[in-house]
């Protein structure tokens, strides 16, 4: 993975595996602090406690016929090699959540990337998961649901292509506004 | 009912009934995201895709995703189905690939056989 906002839209993709109907992704930079977070947050079927172990031991997966399960530990080596860590928190029913942690001008952490990109294609992928996502910087924050990006207008009259395209679009902006930076900021500034 | 033949008439209209039901409705592709794709480039190759439809006023495709098919070294993979033709599964489709693909297999009806890695009919 060449940058956070993927290792994000493959947390987000367990937890659309684990059943959650809601998820919700929140990134706050805080240069003051020189921490980057991201945490996924989902109410999905969640793990026991020897699950949450294993959960970061890349032999391990609960998929049938499958001899990996490479995504949290990916995240975990992102996470670490740049300063950071991850913590999840988890429990059967109530659903997960995982916190990422990065060191913001560290060398070696990723750029954040481009974020729209994974929620468009999230939601895209999950339509009946209800996506929300905050992004809190130094110069601003955005926050948007992606049942309530759309007007019920558009809902009734656009169909998934121009909703999609629409959704981008009005992310993009809503980041840009925001001050928001695919390269994450912090490192030249 | 009262004899096999019978018997035999109601399993080919039920035969028929599925056929009519699984090729009605609108063209679908298929992007796998799991980790092995995500990590390839699929959410590029599926924002491709979304934009292309856009620019071609293609607009009754569904799109959608799965996980890991087992051919992670052919990620991104993209399936493309259109009602009452085989589903067609393209390989390595780079952001490049898939808006060749939206253009010659949706919007033209044309496989492109260079890519392609599997076809399936449709009801297998």
């Amino acid at each position: 993975m060449v940058d956070i906002s993927l290792h994000l839209l493959d947390l987000m993709q367990n937890s659309a595996r684990a059943q959650a109907t809601r998820v919700v992704l929140k990134i706050t930079e805080n240069r003051e602090k020189d921490t980057l977070t991201a945490i996924v947050t989902d109410n999905g079927i969640g793990m026991d406690e020897e699950e949450k172990r294993l959960a970061l031991d890349p032999f391990y997966t609960t998929k049938k016929g499958k001899k990996v399960g490479l995504g949290l530990p990916l995240v975990v080596q992102a996470a670490r090699m740049s300063g950071g860590d991850v913590k999840i928190e988890s429990h059967p029913v109530s659903g997960t959540t995982v916190e990422v942690t990065f060191s913001l001008s560290h060398p070696d952490r990723q750029p954040l990337g481009d974020i729209p990109a994974t929620l468009v294609s999230f939601m895209a992928g999950n339509p009946d998961i209800e996506l929300s996502f905050e992004y809190a910087g130094d110069q601003g924050t955005f926050s948007m649901t992606s049942s309530q990006l759309f007007s019920q207008e558009e809902k009734e009259t656009l169909g998934q292509i121009a909703l999609l395209s629409l959704a981008e679009k009005r992310m993009r902006a809503g980041l840009a506004g925001a001050g928001f930076r695919p390269d994450g900021g912090g490192v030249i500034g | 009912m009262k004899s096999i033949k019978d018997l035999e008439r109601v399993k080919e209209q039920a035969l028929a009934d599925m056929r009519v039901r699984s090729s009605s409705g609108s063209p679908r592709v298929t992007v796998g995201m799991g980790t092995c794709g995500i990590a390839a480039g699929a959410r590029e190759t599926m924002l491709a895709i979304i934009d292309e439809l856009k620019k071609r006023q293609k607009l009754d495709v569904t799109i959608t995703e799965t996980g890991c098919i087992g051919l992670c070294a052919k990620e991104p993979i993209v399936e493309v189905h259109i009602p009452g033709e085989p589903r067609v599964v393209y390989g390595n489709v780079d952001v490049s690939r898939a808006r060749q693909i939206v253009a010659s297999h949706l919007v033209n009806r044309k496989v492109v056989d260079d890519w392609v890695i599997n076809i399936r009919k449709e009801d297998e």
